[in-house]
């Protein structure tokens, strides 16, 4: 039987107003207290428009099975995780969490384990990393010599054994992050939910967190739900992968299936000062064009350009690019990774009647 | 999972509360110090005021209450703190929780939803009510307070009874934190019977009779008044038990006060503790369906 399996899941939020912060009108004491009051009884109707934050997700994760969950910032991938974790009720849809209704929260939390690193959930700063573990642990009702040997299991397996009496005031954010997910490690719940585990993390840690996924949970039989931004670092670790946009799921498959579409494509990416500029109608043969500002160097842009395999595809691109983009700093030509999917259109457009009619869009300014 | 092991479990989790908070609270010890000072002056403050008082204390109180303004005083700020405790700490503890991110992780646990926050109140189990012996002490053997504690049992019952009611009353304004999205400035429940009933009218700093008769009416509202009025009765050797203050005893003649106070506290406890249990459902189910259950999104 299926760890997850929900159907049309659906979540709405109310729309959020616009802050009056700083000025007259301000919701402030007694009048915040009525304006609150009358919205929860529902005596008006909420002006601002509502959110939809997902639409129509339905999903299965067997025993065992490496879920990886892509999406760019907002696109839903938390408050699908907080649905399955019993933290949000779904608008519309249905489904189970190991065999659970999602409308039994409580039932659900004691068969998931949440690790989200967002505002360091949950670490208790007057505590050390082993009491937070040990707290935790007592939370759900483990006597306390299982308690403590598993709590020692976990920091053992995140390696923080001898950081143990730290307080997380003096662990560094890695660290932290792998006292959050040494956390997760306590019990061996059917389902695992890691909310973008390796975010902020240096490369190396980063191999740490993946390595563990891969390993110490992947070989506990554990149902594994991860989402990440960077999709080229689930690629490694997930049996499947879904792609979210907007809301929607909009792909799901082994990776090697979901970057299959773009075996034929090649991923030039270039560094030019004086991005600004407008660039003409792209070569025959790009699809795709996506700049972003260089981290830290306002001005220096990067392109990422997809293009058709060709052996004169890097030459049409820079013949199309340098002349009023400025000059050249950096170039690299490569093999399309899953983060492109996030960035590329459907691969259904790559086909040579999608490519004609996308020639000339794909973010180009 | 059986009734038992889910008692357990839940028991287990608010031990590790109590351990927790045991941490914090040892980490801390500097406050403990300076709270004691503090607690110290202001013993010391109300002395002096009765002092000042001196020959005319016995008119002020009235007959009900003895002459002894440190008895008085002392009975006053017991009640007074532990009210304040439970009422005012449910929702600023769900609220720190809630914003350094704590609470997160309570919801994940699989306990009842109620269990985070009577742990997270165990903090009063180790400070706040503690304290209240340093009043007491403090009071009777620096400045003079005179207890009788012969009838301490009955006494003990009616405190029950004051934090049961001010914890319902706790719970009602914790649930606001989710129901109205009260999360941060001051939360109306608090504001209006601690903030304002309670120091008014509850008869804390003087007896009840100085208010006009309305406000001495709507002292009979809340549970504060029924405490200072019974444990000073049951406490104070100069006490008289028959003589009725409260307005709701003089409409009660037959009635002893004390039952009258018994009576009128237990039925705040019986209606205000599952309304407050209530309400914090609704208000956790609610903030489930809005999607503010938890802070970060």
């Amino acid at each position: 039987m299926a760890v997850v399996a929900v159907s049309h899941l659906a979540k709405t939020y109310p729309g959020q107003e616009v802050s009056l912060r700083g000025t007259k009108l301000e919701w402030r004491g007694p009048a915040l207290w009525a304006r609150n009051l009358v919205r929860a009884v529902h005596l008006t109707a909420n002006a601002a428009p509502p959110v939809p934050a997902l639409r129509d997700v339905s999903l299965t994760i067997a025993p065992g099975e490496v879920f990886g969950l892509v999406g760019r910032n907002g696109s839903g991938k938390t408050t699908l995780i907080k649905i399955l974790a019993g933290l949000i009720r779904p608008s519309a849809g249905s489904g189970t969490v190991a065999g659970m209704g999602l409308d039994a929260p409580q039932a659900i939390r004691a068969a998931v384990s949440y690790v989200s690193t967002s505002g360091w959930m949950g670490l208790e700063w007057p505590l050390t990393a082993e009491e937070n573990i040990r707290f935790f642990a007592a939370l759900c009702g483990l006597p306390d010599r299982l308690a403590r040997a598993r709590t020692e299991a976990a920091l053992r397996a995140v390696d923080l054994w001898a950081d143990r009496g730290k307080y997380p005031s003096q662990l560094s954010n890695g660290m932290r992050q792998r006292v959050i997910l040494a956390r997760a490690l306590l019990l061996q719940t059917p389902l695992v939910l890691l909310d973008e585990p390796t975010v902020g993390l240096d490369p190396l840690t980063t191999e740490t967190i993946l390595t563990l996924i891969r390993g110490t949970l992947r070989e506990r039989g554990q149902a594994i739900l991860v989402t990440d931004h960077q999709a080229a670092a689930l690629a490694a670790v997930a049996d499947r992968i879904g792609i979210l946009e907007e809301g929607r799921l909009t792909r799901v498959g082994t990776p090697q299936a979901l970057l299959a579409p773009l075996a034929a494509i090649t991923v030039i990416s270039i560094q030019t000062e004086a991005m600004d500029r407008p660039l003409g109608p792209p070569p025959p043969g790009v699809v795709a064009a996506d700049a972003v500002d260089r981290p830290g160097a306002l001005g220096v842009r990067t392109w990422r350009i997809y293009a058709r395999r060709t052996p004169d595809a890097l030459q049409a691109v820079l013949d199309w690019v340098e002349q009023p983009a400025g000059r050249i700093v950096l170039l690299a030509e490569g093999r399309p990774t899953l983060s492109d999917l996030l960035l590329l259109p459907d691969p259904g457009a790559l086909s040579p009647a999608g490519r004609a009619q996308r020639g000339a869009g794909g973010g180009m300014a | 999972m059986s009734t038992g092991r889910l008692l357990r479990q839940e028991l287990v989790a608010l031990w590790a509360f109590g351990v927790r908070e045991y941490h914090i609270w040892e980490s801390y010890r500097v406050n403990q110090v300076l709270w004691l000072t503090n607690l110290l002056v202001t013993s010391f403050l109300f002395f002096l005021l009765g002092q000042t008082l001196a020959g005319d204390v016995g008119g002020l109180l009235g007959p009900a209450y003895g002459t002894n303004y440190m008895s008085f005083i002392v009975v006053g700020v017991t009640v007074n703190v532990f009210i304040n405790t439970n009422l005012a700490d449910p929702y600023i503890r769900i609220q720190r929780s809630y914003f350094n991110g704590t609470m997160d992780l309570f919801l994940l646990s699989p306990m009842s939803i109620y269990t985070p926050l009577l742990g997270l109140m165990s903090k009063s189990l180790l400070d706040d009510y503690p304290r209240l012996l340093f009043t007491f002490g403090f009071g009777i053997w620096l400045f003079g307070a005179a207890f009788q504690f012969g009838a301490w049992p009955l006494a003990l019952l009616f405190t029950v009874l004051l934090l049961a009611a001010g914890f319902g009353i706790g719970l009602i304004s914790a649930s606001l934190f989710y129901l109205l999205d009260i999360k941060k400035g001051t939360e109306p429940v608090q504001f209006i019977v601690q903030g304002i009933m309670a120091t008014l009218l509850a008869g804390t700093y003087y007896p009840v009779t100085v208010l006009p008769r309305p406000l001495q009416w709507l002292a009979c509202a809340i549970p504060h008044t029924y405490a200072n009025d019974a444990l000073r009765r049951l406490l104070d050797p100069g006490a008289q038990a028959a003589v009725p203050v409260l307005p709701i005893q003089q409409a009660l003649p037959g009635l002893a006060p004390v039952l009258v106070d018994g009576l009128a506290l237990g039925l705040l406890a019986v209606v205000l503790l599952p309304l407050g249990f209530w309400l914090y459902g609704q208000g956790i189910e609610r903030a489930r369906r809005l999607g503010t259950l938890t802070r970060w999104q």
